[in-house]
């Protein structure tokens, strides 16, 4: 089987990586302008959707964690910007 | 907070090259890319305002996301291994201290944690894999193959009306909790395997793609030129009764540099 990276077929692969990935820098070190989701709201709840194997009770412990960690990072990121 | 008299600079990624170099006017916004280097790292960047690049229009967002990722792209052409940095990444000026010395300042404090990223991806390129399954197609399997289901269903049919509804109800929830059986075996043999087949595997959330069930989405962390054992396991994954498979990439490994 062969990988695609054609555009029409892979933008949001792409938007999945550019937006919501890659290296964001570390607050403590350096002002920046980053992780404030200021850009196309609508865009990211319409690729996001619902998770459909919660369901079926597959990968529940992994998803409640990957929401704490988010949790944790919005929070993080909420005092930075409050300073 | 953003203080649009400020300057900055849109950081698209992180190499390892000490070198003022220029990649051309190929930024997002059509102005010149080039590097600041120090201490043996440099930042891939364009001047830009102290000021997020935002819009509400998905076409424009799609632009700039294309064009970032086209920017990390000649990045990795040019220098190898990159660290791709998320989407509006800026680094502003403050009290006293261009944006450019404060790029410099981030790259020298962290240099350690970014050269341990970029060994991390050394040489190594990232793919999407999602796998997808049809409810339908499994429960007609499951139907056909599971004697306890096949059994209930020749109840079903010698029983009076009433009396079928009750075994029809059994046969329902049966059939859910074997799918469901069935769905989370399959999804830890497909994990093992896939695992096994490349450098570093992330689970990612699932989402929604149409009709389809996807069950599973992950990034792949795997050599250049070593990418066949992974297609070769996906290749079987996808001839599967009930289950197909999408395989994207190389892409740089956006997935693979975030803070753990």
């Amino acid at each position: 089987m062969e990988p695609t990276r054609e555009l029409h077929g892979t933008i949001s692969d792409l938007l999945d990586r550019v937006l919501d990935k890659g290296l964001i820098i570390n607050a403590d070190v350096i002002i920046t302008l980053s992780g404030i989701p200021l850009i196309a709201v609508n865009l990211r709840a319409a690729i996001a959707g619902m998770e459909t194997m919660l369901e079926y009770g597959v990968m529940t412990d992994w998803d409640e964690a990957t929401r704490a960690r988010e949790r944790r990072i919005r929070e993080e990121r909420a005092a930075v910007g409050a300073q | 907070m953003t203080d649009n008299e400020g300057t900055g600079r849109y950081v698209y990624c992180i190499a390892q090259v000490d070198e003022k170099l220029s990649l051309g006017r190929i930024s997002l916004a059509g102005t010149e890319v080039y590097t600041i280097p120090t201490g043996g790292l440099c930042a891939i960047v364009h001047d830009c305002p102290a000021a997020p690049y935002s819009s509400d229009e998905e076409e424009i967002v799609h632009q700039w996301v294309v064009s970032h990722q086209a920017v990390v792209e000649a990045a990795l052409k040019e220098f190898g291994t990159v660290l791709p940095m998320r989407f509006d990444t800026i680094i502003r000026d403050t009290d006293g201290v261009s944006a450019e010395d404060n790029v410099r300042r981030w790259l020298s404090d962290d240099s350690d944690v970014l050269r341990q990223k970029l060994e991390r991806v050394r040489g190594k390129e990232e793919y999407g894999v999602q796998v997808f399954w049809d409810p339908t197609a499994i429960t007609r399997l499951l139907s056909e193959t599971n004697p306890e289901i096949a059994g209930i269903e020749e109840d079903i049919r010698s029983k009076s009306k009433g009396l079928a509804y009750m075994y029809r109800q059994r046969l329902e929830k049966l059939l859910k909790q074997e799918v469901e059986t069935e769905v989370e075996k399959r999804f830890r043999d497909f994990h093992h395997r896939i695992k096994a087949s490349v450098s570093e595997v992330r689970l990612e959330r699932t989402k929604k793609e149409g009709d389809k069930q996807m069950m599973m989405n992950l990034s792949c962390l795997v050599p250049m030129e070593g990418v066949r054992p992974l297609a070769d396991e996906l290749e079987e994954i996808d001839h599967m009764d009930g289950f197909s498979v999408r395989f994207t990439g190389p892409w740089p490994p956006y997935s693979f540099v975030t803070w753990e």
